[in-house]
């Protein structure tokens, strides 16, 4: 078996009266591509949250490398190597694609104000280096043209990579995606599967949601299916394809069935 | 008209800036520090004597208003321009540092220069006290909690009698002489230097901040705190740092303002002072420093300009201020649209 590098147990939410992730169990192993789909209002986006420390746990745990995430603020989890991309794009609108990877890059740093007012040596090094490792994210991207744009200039598409550059600008050793390919065409879906191909292979490994099919068929090692905040399937693509739960969930059951 | 609001004279600037060698920015730079340090002697020189400000000495208005809002007004915009946290009561780090320098010197008998850096740690103190709660706030909230803490800090001032209560703190001594610089009241252009040189440092300092790490976070902060927590920025410490750097700048303007006019009292302090600054950063410019320098400048300069009109004097004030923002919403030099938050370098 491979690291579990990040594992749900028991993972209850609720808000108010309402349960929006019901005893989830659920895990990534280090270096695959991980697929959470499910219609919407699924809970999807709210295991994204839970994750990252936006929303607090009604019960359960969530262990990340083998160390329970419960307590650690925002920041906190995001230094400890969880990356995510927003389903709305929210990027730094008024810093330029290379501002917004740099900002990220800035969670690792050693220095902090007052060396960055003195000008240390070790803050001048970093300064330089978060700027080449930016320029390489975005290149990764294919965006490195666009690092002098204002991102909230920049197409769609490309504000949708510069996004996934900025999370990876974090260093981040889980990257979550949320609906990467919203609103992209079939060519440009081509493109980025491969492009999340290459990102695992850089030793990256990837969570993401998507409601794609074919692009999720073709790209995850594994694929879970949430219904109504539980899990009902967790298993191979071709094999999640087929699970008539799965298939229920998405398209109803056929009225000659009940 | 359109064209008035759509040219940006702010990133004009910068791009001649850019096109300049080194040693031509230098000399640019130090020939501007020579030209202001002469700005005491304007007034009596022919050319320059239009400046000449009626019934206040025009080098007296050079120390206090201009250059003490100016000062305040950079300070004020580390909170506000660079990390959007609205602050109404940031005359109470004025203050602070005002009545630290009104008791350390009348009590204790120490110097200025002695004074200022408990001034300015007394309203960083401040500045975290009052930061570690209200930051965990936002917008409006914010602001509520701020205007209250500087009316409190008015308040306490007034109630206490080490500070002398309402009647304030009488026979501040002026800060003693340093390189044959005297500060005194027949001195009124040293004062003015020195406010300018610490005015360059806090220019110096929101610079080199800006372009890296902590200019960074507070871009993020400002344009969105819950992605900027996502992304890895620790937003309550660099909220706080920016209050805190904020309240340090207020701190030592007002350990100088009271080492400058000798006697303090609560009514210096009051709400409408906070507005005010807040006006210089919103007419200049709010988020670039030059903008922030320009609109303090005239905001504190204009009112004594115009003085020989009296009761007028706030009505024409008003006016311009509703003229401005009307035709120049977002200051007269707007935050650049690009702001450069890395340096230059490297690829």
């Amino acid at each position: 078996m491979s690291e579990k590098l990040l594992e749900l147990k028991n993972v209850t939410i609720k808000f108010g009266g309402v349960t929006a992730l019901n005893e989830v169990n659920f895990h990534v192993n280090r270096g695959e591509i991980c697929a959470l789909i499910g219609p919407n209002g699924a809970g999807k986006t709210t295991v994204f949250n839970v994750v990252t420390g936006v929303y607090p746990l009604t019960s359960g745990e969530i262990t990340f490398k083998g160390v329970n995430l419960a307590g650690l603020k925002r920041h906190q989890v995001t230094k400890s190597g969880l990356a995510r991309t927003f389903q709305n794009v929210r990027l730094f609108g008024d810093m330029t694609a290379l501002e917004n990877v740099i900002t990220a890059t800035d969670v690792h740093k050693k220095t902090g104000l007052l060396r960055a007012l003195i000008g240390t040596p070790l803050n001048r090094k970093e300064e330089r280096e978060s700027k080449e490792r930016a320029h390489e994210l975005l290149a990764l991207m294919g965006i490195d043209h666009r690092a002098d744009q204002l991102a909230k200039n920049l197409p769609y598409g490309d504000q949708r990579r510069l996004e996934i550059a900025r999370a990876l600008g974090t260093e981040p050793e889980l990257l979550l995606l949320d609906e990467p390919a919203a609103g992209f065409n079939p060519a440009e879906k081509v493109e980025l599967a491969n492009l999340i191909k290459k990102i695992r292979d850089k030793g990256y490994t990837v969570l993401l949601i998507e409601h794609d099919m074919s692009l999720i068929m073709g790209i995850s090692d594994r694929v879970a299916v949430l219904d109504f905040g539980q899990k009902i399937a967790d298993d191979l693509p071709t094999v999640v394809q087929n699970d008539p739960r799965v298939i229920e969930a998405y398209l109803g059951v056929p009225a000659d069935a009940s | 008209m359109a064209n008035l609001t759509r040219f940006n004279l702010r990133d004009k600037g910068a791009e001649i800036w850019a096109g300049w060698s080194r040693p031509v920015r230098t000399v640019f730079v130090l020939a501007f520090i020579v030209l202001i340090g002469l700005m005491p002697f304007a007034a009596s020189w022919g050319p320059t004597s239009f400046l000449n400000t009626p019934i206040t000495s025009f080098q007296n208005v050079l120390v206090y208003p201009v250059g003490m809002f100016i000062m305040m007004a950079l300070g004020l915009n580390i909170v506000v321009g660079k990390s959007g946290l609205l602050d109404l009561g940031y005359v109470a780090f004025f203050a602070i540092g005002a009545y630290s320098q009104g008791i350390l010197s009348t009590l204790y008998g120490w110097n200025t220069w002695e004074v200022m850096p408990f001034g300015i740690g007394f309203a960083m103190l401040a500045g975290v006290i009052l930061g570690l709660p209200a930051l965990r706030l936002r917008g409006d909230y914010l602001a509520i909690i701020t205007l209250g803490f500087g009316e409190i800090v008015r308040i306490v001032a007034i109630n206490l009698s080490v500070t002398g209560g309402p009647n304030g703190i009488p026979g501040i001594p002026n800060p003693p002489s340093v390189f044959g610089l005297h500060f005194d009241l027949m001195h009124p252009e040293t004062f003015f230097w020195l406010v300018f040189a610490m005015i360059l440092l806090v220019i110096w300092m929101v610079r080199r901040f800006t372009i890296r790490r902590p200019g960074r976070a507070w871009e993020a902060i400002r344009q969105d705190e819950d992605v900027a927590a996502l992304m890895g920025v620790n937003t309550l410490v660099y909220k706080l740092w920016s209050f805190v750097i904020g309240a340090a700048v207020g701190g030592a303007a007002g350990v100088l303002y009271a080492s400058k006019v000798m006697v303090i009292s609560p009514d210096m302090f009051k709400f409408d002072v906070s507005i005010l600054i807040l006006a210089c950063v919103v007419f200049g410019g709010i988020g670039n420093i030059w903008g922030v320098v320009l609109g303090a400048g005239i905001l504190a300069y204009m009112p004594e300009r115009i003085r020989f009109i009296s009761d007028a004097r706030q009505l024409v004030f008003g006016l311009v201020l509703i003229i401005m923002m009307n035709m120049r919403p977002d200051g007269l030099l707007p935050r650049k649209k690009r702001e450069k938050i890395t340096e230059k370098g490297a690829k």
